[in-house]
């Protein structure tokens, strides 16, 4: 039954695709157990807004469109948003700044409606293939600003429940999932979970080159992830 | 097809382009053999010259009255196959080719013309465009410079400067090295080859590995994986991150450079990884001369506070658990020590600390458990310090790693003395401290694999 689950990228996606939309990689992490949140893809305003009170107030609302890679670099993504005024108003604006951001306009397919997380320790998760040491797995700190704080370590595949702890016990802030400042300890357990899982999507994923889920919040009890993307090799 | 077994081992050897003129490397490499004690025929040949350090020429590789295992080659590249062809018609089973003019210039044909001459005789090349190798228990220093210490390091390097510094602080502190090689082109034998040889050669108890580029991963990875199982591997590996010329498309791939992907490969693999020179060479002599120790508890005993703090500042930051000492342990060191020692951890010893006052605080700890590894202090001029030392690990199982500072005269002759006696010590209380590190990490690496075992 689980392998029926299993959704196979080479088939369903075109082959000139570089990279899954974001709701096709909240799918795929789905079934690698994996947690995302709620989301719908709605094509048109209307059904955004009825999305959005399907999931309840607030939400988030993200572009989907196969031309842009960086969200919010284009002005793609709006936050807390409270109301189907807001929504409608969301839409819009989302429509405007991407056609201004963008060199050439984009198509778009439509948004993601998302559930508007609660904050929790902002981390990263990703993965990546080198032709010398294979493949690699890595864990951070900083969410969106990780390339400025740097701390990160790389597990290699094939990477076990022991090697994922060291993984983030490697961080030079591992501190903050200990409790700090009278905050509770977060879940670390769950977290080395993912990082395991992630080394067994890349693994049965070939086609898959890299992957960002960026941030992944880390609570008191789970982790959720808050932004997925994956790249898909070139067809050959 | 030969091995490089055969020509670590050779029992005779001919350098082709042997010189006279002292500043070629024909000289050099004749002149360290010789000077370097080398037990087998030796063969210089040369078509000019009639005797050369002692030893008559030979015109030709052909003309080499008995058997040949391994020719050094110094002559100009465009004679290079030529000479290889001779050497394998003459039963040579490998050689070490110093002359450089191939691929490293662009020309490949000669690279080709090299390999193939070789080929046709199963002949196993190091090189060209090489250093050479210096194997210590064959004394054959078919390199540059001479260094004859035998010892329990063996090091090999893409470079020769790298591991022929390594070769020269061993034999500064009298540790020595099994072997030392510098490969240049790799047209043959890599790293995979010595690393394989290393595993099953008796005298080398450390691998040391320069990494400048991993060449042919396929080879290289399954070896040295094999290899961090059985013996201590050290590498160091020059960190350049390959991040610059690609499109950034996810973080992952902005910060995944493959220094850091190394950095993975080595906690993964049980590898110890040097950042710099100067650990590279520490943690080697650390893996070749100390036991590992059964965990990351560190008990500092020093004639000399400040040196004490540093060390602790230095155990800290490694990572390595400077607990206090136990209630117990304290009460008994108080009736050994004099009144102004400081009985705590670092345990202060005070300035005028001698020999038998180590000896009494090593007494009262017995066979102390608080703790997995002693560090040693000697802040002062303290004869006796290899001594106690030395009685110390006859009578405890902990390993015991030495800092030596403050001793002049003393200091040198004290540390050259444990040097002889398999006891690791270091001029900085920090580099002892990091290389009790590197052991723990060692150690660590070995309690994960037996517990994938077990499972």
């Amino acid at each position: 039954m689980i392998n029926n689950m299993m959704h196979n990228i080479e088939t369903e996606i075109p082959k000139d695709r570089r990279s899954l939309l974001e709701h096709e990689a909240l799918q795929l992490l789905t079934e690698y157990g994996i947690p995302v949140p709620q989301h719908i893809f709605a094509r048109y305003a209307d059904t955004a807004v009825s999305a959005a009170a399907e999931i309840g107030f607030p939400v988030a609302m993200k572009v989907v469109s196969r031309q842009i890679l960086h969200k919010s670099d284009v002005g793609g993504v709006r936050l807390g948003l409270e109301s189907a005024e807001q929504v409608k108003d969301a839409w819009d604006g989302i429509m405007a700044s991407v056609q201004k951001g963008c060199p050439e306009s984009p198509k778009v397919d439509g948004m993601l409606i998302v559930e508007q997380l609660p904050p929790g320790l902002e981390c990263v998760v990703g993965m990546v293939r080198d032709a010398q040491f294979g493949t690699a797995v890595m864990f951070g700190l900083g969410g969106v600003m990780v390339e400025l704080t740097r701390d990160v370590s790389f597990g290699l595949l094939p990477l076990d429940k022991d090697e994922a702890m060291e993984m983030i016990e490697a961080l030079k802030c591992s501190e903050l999932f200990k409790g700090y400042r009278g905050k509770p300890p977060l879940d670390i357990n769950a977290m080395a979970s993912i990082l395991v899982k992630i080394g067994g999507l890349a693994d049965a994923h070939p086609e898959i080159a890299e992957l960002d889920i960026n941030p992944m919040i880390v609570y008191e009890h789970g982790v959720m992830t808050a932004d997925a993307r994956i790249l898909l090799k070139a067809a050959k | 097809m030969h091995t490089l077994a055969d020509i670590l081992l050779a029992r005779s050897i001919a350098v082709v382009g042997a010189s006279a003129n002292p500043e070629k490397m024909g000289y050099v490499i004749l002149n360290n053999l010789i000077q370097g004690g080398y037990a087998g025929a030796l063969y210089p040949v040369n078509l000019k010259e009639q005797i050369i350090l002692g030893l008559p020429c030979i015109p030709s590789v052909a003309d080499i009255p008995g058997e040949l295992d391994l020719v050094v080659v110094c002559v100009p590249a465009a004679h290079a196959a030529s000479v290889l062809r001779q050497a394998g018609a003459k039963g040579a089973k490998g050689a070490i080719i110093i002359s450089g003019g191939f691929g490293e210039i662009g020309n490949y044909d000669r690279a080709v013309e090299l390999t193939d001459a070789a080929k046709a005789y199963g002949m196993r090349v190091i090189g060209p465009n090489c250093q050479g190798v210096n194997y210590t228990a064959n004394r054959m220093c078919a390199t540059w410079p001479l260094v004859k210490s035998p010892g329990a390091i063996g090091i090999v390097s893409q470079s020769g400067t790298i591991g022929a510094e390594i070769e020269l602080l061993a034999e500064r502190d009298g540790i020595g090295v099994s072997c030392f090689a510098a490969l240049g082109n790799k047209s043959d034998i890599d790293e995979a080859d010595f690393i394989d040889f290393f595993v099953s050669d008796p005298h080398t108890k450390v691998i040391a590995l320069n990494i400048e580029g991993i060449g042919d991963p396929e080879r290289f990875i399954p070896a040295i994986t094999r290899a961090a199982r059985i013996k201590p591997v050290v590498a160091l590996k020059p960190g350049r991150t390959e991040k610059g010329m690609r499109a950034v498309a996810s973080h992952t791939s902005s910060i995944a450079g493959n220094d850091r992907l190394f950095t993975a490969f080595c906690r993964k693999y049980g590898i110890i990884r040097a950042d710099d020179l100067t650990e590279f060479y520490d943690f080697c002599k650390a893996a070749a001369l100390s036991k590992t120790p059964m965990g990351p508890r560190v008990l500092i005993i020093s004639s000399s506070g400040g040196a004490g703090i540093l060390s602790a500042d230095a155990a800290d930051e490694a990572g390595l658990d400077i607990r206090a000492i136990s209630g117990e342990t304290i009460a008994r060191l108080g009736q050994a020590l004099p009144s102004q020692c400081v009985l705590a951890n670092p345990l202060d010893l005070t300035g005028d600390a001698t020999a038998s006052r180590y000896e009494a605080a090593f007494d009262a700890l017995g066979g102390n458990s608080e703790f997995d590894v002693i560090l040693a202090i000697f802040g002062d001029p303290i004869a006796g310090a290899c001594k106690v030392i030395q009685r110390q690990l006859s009578v405890a199982s902990m390993p015991v790693v030495v800092s030596f500072l403050g001793g002049g005269d003393v200091q040198l002759r004290e540390t050259a003395l444990m040097h002889q006696n398999g006891i690791a010590v270091y001029p900085t209380p920090e580099r002892a401290v990091k290389a009790i590190g590197a052991l723990v990490r060692l150690r660590l690496a070995a309690a994960r694999r037996e517990r994938k075992m077990v499972i």
